[in-house]
């Protein structure tokens, strides 16, 4: 019996060793995104504005996938699109205040509620476009609520950026810098197009 | 003794001046055209800019900085803010799908208070717009490398071109006009032949192209 069990433990720990060995020999890549984004330049609104980042967007990752279907790169996101959202709202309206829940932005009497959520993330690797550009594409459901949680507007957004080979990064150094110009591009369309969606221009000529 | 050491400083005098030969093979051609007057004051200065907006190529920022060093120093040296440094001061007009294209758009954007208001504190007369990059064509030739136990080398020999080509447009900021445009051509053969050791033998074509480029553009604002 003892040695049933020490055989079972020796075998356990050699099955995880063997995992182990396996998935750092032929693993994912694990990249995570960061960067430093500046504060934009605009005219502020006199807005309280409350920021509602879920978990999906907290969480976000995405992986790619290589021909035979096996994983990649797990692309992690969620944190640097805080990053940047942090960075940009407060230059586009008075007050910005972040909350966990709709309930909790009910009681701090904003005036409206931000929930950005993102809708699909795409990488292209010269590896399969024979092309000497490692490019990135977000598309982003940008959506804006009454402290009440009633529909104010919903609009969709796509970004881009695109970093040469030519520049000798590693590929994970190359996948990063491509993410980093798609935030900025993110955040210099959202932030000089707010308001001019129609439903927001809307909203803001009623205030 | 000293007739080897003779015979070691010739034989590394003739590698020397044939590197130097073969490296410097490289032809650069500038045009300059110019649409208005120009000069600048020691107050002011420049930014020089690199264009993104197309889908297959991005002007290398390595590029825009070889230029602006080239401007910053010797005589006659301008005063030229960092690319990165200005567009990130200006966040979010000079992102590569926000900047302006043409100098109406330039206009437009004057009119922003906050884009003037920094523009006024870099104290930027001209923008230039560097557009263009380096295209490596016609390689041949093969070297193979083998590696055993009484030692290693590579025999062969290679050859590419490379052809660098870049356009600069030139801004003025008080005016909001474009008061000319110089186009840099450079190209030049690079070659490597590998006779136990590989002698890459390299044609200098960017930064030849970023030299030129830049003596004239200097020559240019200065209104020379």
């Amino acid at each position: 019996m003892t040695n049933i069990a020490l055989n079972t433990k020796s075998y356990n720990k050699f099955a995880s060793t063997m995992l182990g060995l396996a998935l750092s020999a032929c693993g994912v890549s694990n990249v995570v995104i960061e960067g430093s984004f500046p504060t934009p330049n605009i005219n502020k609104l006199p807005l309280t504005m409350a920021v509602l980042y879920d978990e999906a967007l907290r969480n976000f990752a995405y992986i790619e996938y290589t021909e035979t279907g096996e994983e990649e790169f797990n692309i992690e996101s969620g944190l640097s699109h805080i990053q940047l959202f942090d960075a940009v709202l407060p230059a586009m309206f008075d007050q910005v205040i972040i909350v966990n829940s709709m309930e909790e932005a009910k009681t701090r009497g904003v005036d409206a509620v931000f929930a950005p959520a993102i809708e699909e993330f795409q990488l292209a690797l010269p590896a399969k476009t024979k092309l000497d550009v490692y490019e990135v594409w977000i598309k982003y459901n940008m959506r804006l609520l009454t402290a009440e949680g009633d529909y104010i507007a919903d609009w969709v957004l796509t970004s881009y950026g695109k970093t040469p080979t030519a520049t000798f990064l590693s590929v994970e150094a190359a996948i990063n810098e491509a993410a980093v110009v798609a935030l900025r591009d993110l955040a210099s369309s959202f932030s000089l197009s707010f308001s001019e969606v129609p439903e927001v221009r809307d909203w803001l000529n009623r205030l | 003794m000293s007739y080897i050491a003779a015979n070691l400083v010739k034989t590394g005098g003739i590698i020397s001046l044939l590197i130097g030969a073969l490296s410097a093979c490289t032809s650069t051609t500038v045009d300059e055209f110019r649409q208005g007057e120009t000069g600048i004051e020691n107050h002011e200065s420049i930014v020089i800019l690199g264009r993104r907006q197309a889908s297959d190529y991005e002007t290398r920022s390595e590029f825009v900085d070889c230029v602006g060093e080239h401007m910053g120093n010797g005589t006659n040296s301008i005063r030229v803010v960092p690319e990165q440094e200005f567009v990130d001061a200006m966040f979010p007009w000079f992102e590569p799908r926000t900047a302006p294209l043409r100098t109406s758009d330039l206009e437009k954007l004057m009119a922003e208070e906050v884009v003037a208001q920094k523009m006024d504190e870099f104290g930027v007369r001209y923008i230039v717009w560097l557009d263009g990059f380096t295209e490596t064509s016609g390689r041949t030739g093969s070297i193979s490398c083998t590696i055993g136990p009484g030692g290693a080398g590579c025999f062969g020999f290679g050859t590419w071109e490379d052809d660098a080509s870049f356009d600069a447009r030139i801004w003025d900021v008080d005016s909001a006009t474009s008061v000319g445009t110089i186009n840099t051509d450079a190209n030049g053969q690079s070659y490597l032949p590998a006779l136990v050791i590989p002698i890459p033998l390299i044609a200098r074509v960017e930064a030849n192209a970023c030299s030129r480029l830049a003596s004239q553009l200097k020559d240019f604002v200065n209104g020379s």
